[in-house]
């Protein structure tokens, strides 16, 4: 430094020191000529129109940008989803685009240590050592796990790389450990997946029934479309008083995981006292009298026994549901996180069908998603289905499909693969020899830990694809291939109500970064398949157009939907402002089945070794596993650290109070030094934790056990004990 | 201001949505539901906050949109959202607060501003700071009930809501208005007498009592919710607040330098040399204090609100109580060294320095009795700082006593000491009082009425504190003991150390008024 910049740096701090200088420039406020009188460094010399890429409810949003940089975040006021408003993960997201911690060069293990390699040398190393071991042990011993994180025509691209590219079935997303009960109750029910309603239900509906959806927390934009609605009648079902609960009319705190019986209980009533729409079931539906038989067992009284709801109350939710002019039922994580899953979603189907209430305005069985674009994977995704919901076990679907792609019907699958758990658990058994994981973070979100690091520990190859580094898969791998993430790149993601919105570039993606759809045609171009799989492809646009030709007259029929029509409309939903209105569903025959769901405990109950029962979920100011949100200073001073709700009358008995650090002791793991919380939002005998922090992972203690038919974790309850941590 | 602040838009068949802030045409037409006044402002009336506790579900997006209009760091949140809690499972219940400013009628940080940088805007009755005349004194956070203004140290100055006044002007909603996805946040009008004479719907669970600064955001709460029902989260975990090193020093140093002076008078033993001590004492405790300040070189604007604000009245007596001991010891030097005899300006000029160092601690006091912090706000505290005066005063003059003795023996050309002699019991006698002083405290803590006391007491009383009082204690009876033995330098060292650690643990263990906040946050040094 030269004496003269030296002299200039000690002025200005002493200056800084004095108080003469007091960083006007930075706190100087300005006029953004559309938002009006702001702080200067938030007034953008241009706004990109994009979508959220945080949850499913899919807000439209504006990016402002500043010399390139993205500097201000906004509701779009005329996206018809959230109308202006965002919650306080999107009104800071434009944070993450310039926070630390990114993942910007390829790293390649050697020596045990994760060095800096050039792409070439990434992605030749990636290709030769998954060939190599399929070459040893099949084709199948290559597992992915992508995500609902990456836009539809991502999804797409990696699903064709994948299943037509590496040759292997064993694909699935992380949306495995978020929605894939509903899309498997969907699929009992209707005969497809694909919620039936639309956000404007919750305005228009005069019963609205929420079970396991804190969507305060969770999707608070929805809150504000429910505050709408002055007429409803707000049911919500949890057996923690959740935010969510707090604004309902009325709150059933049942027991955990007794939700299948509350539903059949309410079916009962409502057969009982004549509330079902028989002409409706008589039309569209099949297997009633079956169901009337089988519900005649779940009296009030037989179903207040096992939820632990006055009889009273029973009789009331069921009474209401059973008069309402539209009865809409949302549900998410605590409907999905089960064993029972999928059939819990079959169960709420059931009450939807009897009642006739779906495809109606204001009615419907509404599973509200998790991810920005776990619909987009649903639709496009090449794991639980073919692309545009197509099966794989009929033989005209993989026709149809090798016709557009012109390649051999043979090369499709006529099975799925391994879902998520059965892919770690292969890696477990030996079948499984390379993991690859796109956008995901396993190491904080998949359920028990220990049986994961086992599966790592097993493997020959682990590649993660991450837009941030390290995290703590990142940190396992031994391949890390930097990854763009949202505000980087260009596509679309589809909502929870079905509702394609675009996605678009603020930034180049930092570093050596690359958007995940060039490393996929890389990599197929590396396996000499780019034009088999991708003919003429350099965009996503062009992936785009495929899949409007694949999903051409599916129930996900993108064929009318351009990019420029989502644009002109602020996002356009497929197959309308709601399905079914025909009472047609996607059966031969064209009726909604009623399934018989029988109520089972959960698996593992609280015993006197391990005596409460834990419950995880979410909280409003952070995003899943916190690769992001950890990074934005604002979000993670609000919350910086997990707790463990516990109820005063458990805490008296382990004479802990509020603040304590306490360990929280599960047959597989312990998870130490938890903040403890001393509240009633808790019943006695269970405890809640968030499952955010990587630092205080609840997945060491969760239960590996998942649903025979959705495969999704059971992440809500497992028995643990709480002991009071020793001192540091 | 150009006002009234909003045009309405076009329909009216949906009431409850949010007119946007979008100036470009784009916004849909059916965005009506004002969230700021339609009319201008009448004489007499203010705009104000209205917060609905009902509507709110403790998002968090006003928080966010805050510090997104005002580029704020995220530890400095003008806007703020606490929770509250109560019942019994399942009966549980919670809601939410989230307040920015108050703009008080009556606010304590507009009267406590040494520099005048708090205005109450006459036409809108916002509270206004001015950053350009803020000199970082932070004396508005310690007044300030809902511990709204924030001390921004990157910037030296404090900073809070101004009802982002600037949008305001254009017609727009605050932030936190425009981003509340609940609508739970609105500005509306309020006529500020009838206010005054009935301010009930400002008060809430979680917020302290609106009697003290009278503030005006209206709360609306939910109406099945009895009286007491719902508790603060944020109970649980008191943090210590800023030791503000500089004022520990300088209180103590100030008051011993006052305390020895006037003891030195009374014995009429005030040597050339001593004095000399005195003088540079006070120089440096009074520099030391200015490092206090976020914007040192303004501190002479200080001065400007003597008339109003205690700060302002300790700035310029103990000014002037530096400048008078000053001209003793120049007097004082004019004589030993046979420049001029007057053998009155030295007491004369002494007294008066006496005179204006007991005013000035006594000022100095007052800047602690605040309604905002209840541990500060009770007679123990000029009670402690005069106690504190006293007793070290004593063993300072003193042990200063044997020293001039010790210098006159070595140079007898220049110096000519009497020593007086001191007695040990008015140092016993002190020390018992400062002592009973610090555990009447103690006890008044613990059996408080209110949280914030009995929060203090628990702080004083946790792991951390605890040695700190029985050492503060402990060295007082120390220093008593010394004094008994006449070593008077051992004797002032153990009172300077029981000083400054009491003065330390008064410092940090304030709890101060403010809103009920979440239960987990960031934890900030």
């Amino acid at each position: 430094m030269t004496l003269l910049a030296r002299m200039t740096t000690l002025l200005t701090r002493a200056k800084r020191v004095l108080g003469i200088d007091i960083a006007r420039e930075k706190y100087a406020y300005a006029e953004d000529p559309r938002f009006g009188h702001i702080s200067e460094s938030r007034v953008a010399d241009s706004w990109v129109k994009t979508t959220c890429g945080y949850c499913s409810v899919g807000c439209g949003m504006l990016i402002g940008v500043k010399d390139g940089k993205a500097v201000a975040a906004r509701g779009n006021p005329e996206h018809p989803v959230n109308r202006g408003k965002l919650c306080p993960k999107g009104l800071s997201e434009h944070h993450i685009l310039a926070a630390p911690g990114r993942a910007t060069t390829p790293l390649l293990r050697k020596d045990g240590v994760l060095t800096p390699v050039s792409w070439d040398e990434a992605l030749t190393t990636m290709v030769t050592r998954i060939c190599d071991i399929q070459a040893r042990h099949g084709r199948g011993a290559l597992g992915v796990v992508g995500t609902g994180q990456l836009l539809t025509e991502e999804t797409y691209t990696l699903g064709k790389l994948v299943q037509l590219g590496f040759g292997t079935s064993n694909n699935d997303g992380n949306t495995t450990l978020c929605m894939a009960s509903a899309v498997s109750g969907y699929k009992l029910s209707f005969g497809s997946d694909g919620p039936p309603g639309s956000y404007e239900d919750l305005e228009t509906a005069d019963v609205i029934f929420l079970i396991g959806a804190n969507i305060a927390d969770n999707h608070p934009i929805l809150c504000e479309r429910l505050q709408r609605n002055q007429h409803r009648t707000l049911i919500v079902a949890d057996p923690r008083v959740t935010k969510t609960a707090m604004m309902a009319d009325i709150h059933l705190p049942l027991k955990p995981r007794s939700d299948i019986a509350l539903l059949n209980g309410i079916a009962h009533i409502l057969i009982r006292d004549r509330l079902v729409n028989h002409d409706y079931i008589a039309a569209h539906t099949e297997g009633f009298t079956g169901f009337a038989e089988f519900v005649a067992a779940f009296t009030p009284e037989h179903v207040s026994h096992i939820t632990g709801l006055t009889v009273d109350k029973i009789e009331r939710v069921a009474q209401l549901y059973g008069a309402a002019k539209a009865g809409f039922i949302g549900w998410t994580m605590g409907v999905n996180h089960s064993t029972q899953g999928a059939v819990t979603v079959a169960a709420i189907n059931n009450l939807a069908l009897i009642t006739g209430n779906i495809g109606r305005t204001g009615a419907a069985p509404f599973s509200i998603t998790g991810q920005c674009n776990a619909m987009g994977t649903r639709e496009t995704g090449f794991t639980s289905s073919l692309p545009g919901y197509r099966k794989f076990d009929v033989a005209e679907d993989r026709q149809a499909l090798a016709d557009i792609w012109q390649i051999n019907a043979g090369r499709i699958p006529t099975a799925r693969g391994k879902a998520y758990p059965d892919i770690i658990e292969g890696a477990v058994t030996g079948s499984i020899k390379a993991l690859w994981f796109v956008a995901t973070n396993p190491a904080v979100s998949f359920p028990n830990y220990d049986l994961l690091q086992f599966a790592f520990d097993k493997i020959e190859f682990l590649v993660v694809q991450d837009g941030f580094h390290p995290t703590p898969t990142t940190a396992l791998a031994d391949l890390v291939l930097p990854a763009a993430i949202w505000g980087e790149k260009e596509g679309t993601y589809t909502n929870s109500e079905r509702r394609i919105s675009k996605v678009n570039k603020v930034v180049s993606p930092p570093g050596e970064a690359r958007a995940d759809f060039d490393i996929f045609l890389d990599i197929a171009e590396r396996l000499g398949l780019r034009e088999d799989l991708y003919p003429g492809w350099t965009t996503t646009h062009d992936a785009y157009r495929e899949w409007q030709r694949v999903s051409a007259g599916r129930a996900c029929d993108y064929s009318a939907i351009s990019w420029e029509h989502i644009e002109r409309e602020g996002g356009v939903q497929w197959g309308g402002e709601r399905l079914y209105t025909d009472g047609h569903f996607a059966f031969d025959g064209g009726r909604a089945r009623l399934h018989n769901v029988p109520c089972e405990p959960f698996l593992e109950q609280p015993d006197e070794e391990y005596n409460f029962i834990l419950n995880t979920g979410r909280t409003v100011e952070h995003w899943h596993t916190r690769t992001k949100t950890g990074v934005v200073a604002m979000l993670n001073g609000m919350v910086p650290n997990a707790w463990l709700e516990m109820n005063p009358v458990d805490a008296e008995k382990l004479q802990l109070r509020s603040h304590d650090h306490v360990t929280v002791v599960s047959r597989r793991n312990r998870v130490p030094r938890v903040e403890l919380r001393i509240t009633g939002i808790v019943a006695p005998g269970q405890v809640f934790m968030p499952f955010h922090f990587p630092e205080a992972n609840s997945n060491l203690v969760t239960l590996g056990a998942f649903d025979p038919i959705s495969r999704e974790p059971n992440f809500k309850q497992c028995a643990v004990r709480v002991e009071r941590s020793s001192p540091l | 201001m150009s006002l009234p602040l909003h045009e309405r838009a076009t329909d009216g068949n949906s009431f409850d949505l949010v007119r946007m802030s979008l100036l470009e045409s784009g916004a849909p037409a059916r965005i009506v539901h004002a969230l700021i006044p339609e009319r201008g402002l009448e004489a007499g009336e203010q705009y104000r906050f209205h917060f609905d506790m009902t509507k709110c579900i403790g998002c968090r997006s006003c928080e966010v949109a805050c510090n997104e209009q005002n580029g704020n760091p995220a530890d400095i949140n003008w806007r703020r959202v606490g929770e509250l809690e109560g019942g019994i499972y399942p009966d549980t219940i919670r809601h939410y607060l989230s307040m920015g400013c108050n703009h008080c009628l009556d606010a304590d940080c507009v009267k406590g501003c040494p520099v005048e940088a708090y205005t109450k805007d006459p036409v809108t009755g916002i509270v206004l700071h001015s950053v350009d005349a803020c000199i970082g004194c932070q004396y508005c956070v310690w007044n300030c009930p809902y511990s709204v203004p924030q001390f921004n140290a990157e910037r030296g100055v404090v900073g809070k809501c101004d009802m982002c006044q600037g949008r305001l002007a254009s017609g727009l909603e605050p932030a936190c208005v425009n981003a509340c996805p609940e609508h739970a946040i609105e500005i509306e009008i309020v006529n500020k007498s009838e206010w005054q004479g009935d301010f009930t719907r400002a008060e809430s669970p979680g917020m302290p009592a609106a009697r003290h600064t009278v503030s005006t955001t209206r709360i609306t709460l939910p109406a099945d919710v009895a009286a007491g029902a719902l508790e603060r989260v944020d109970g649980g975990q008191i943090r210590p607040e800023h030791p503000h090193w500089s004022l520990v020093f300088m209180t103590t140093m100030v008051q011993a330098v006052v305390g020895a002076l006037g003891v030195m008078l009374l014995t009429h033993a005030t040597d050339t040399v001593s004095l000399t001590l005195l003088a540079t004492l006070t120089a440096i405790a009074l520099n030391i204090s200015i490092f206090h300040l976020g914007r040192p070189a303004y501190a002479w604007r200080a001065l400007k609100m003597w008339r109003r604000s205690w700060l302002s009245r300790e700035v310029l007596l103990f000014g002037l109580f530096f400048l008078s001991i000053a001209a003793c010891t120049i007097a004082a030097w004019g004589q030993a060294l046979g420049s001029f005899h007057l053998a009155f300006a030295v007491p004369m000029l002494g007294w008066i320095a006496a005179a204006f160092g007991l005013s000035g601690t006594i000022a100095s006091a007052y800047i602690y009795l605040v309604p905002a912090r209840p541990s500060w706000n009770m007679s123990h505290t000029p009670l402690d700082f005069l106690l504190s005066a006293a007793l070290i005063g004593t063993l300072l003059a003193s042990s200063l006593g044997g020293a001039a003795t010790l210098l006159a023996q070595l140079l007898p050309h220049y110096f000519t000491h009497t020593a007086a002699h001191y007695a040990a019991w008015p140092t016993v006698a002190l020390a018992i009082l400062w002592i009973a002083n610090q555990l009447i405290r103690l006890i008044r803590l613990h059996a408080s009425s209110h949280f914030e006391g009995r929060a203090s007491f628990a702080l004083l009383s946790s792991a951390r504190m605890r040695p700190g009082v029985i050492l503060s204690v402990g060295l007082a009876m120390a220093a008593a003991v010394f004094a008994i033995t006449e070593v008077w330098s051992l004797g002032l060292i153990a009172a300077l150390g029981a000083v400054l650690t009491a003065r330390y643990l008064f410092f940090v263990s304030v709890v101060p008024l403010s809103m009920g906040l979440t239960f987990l946050r960031e934890r900030h040094a």
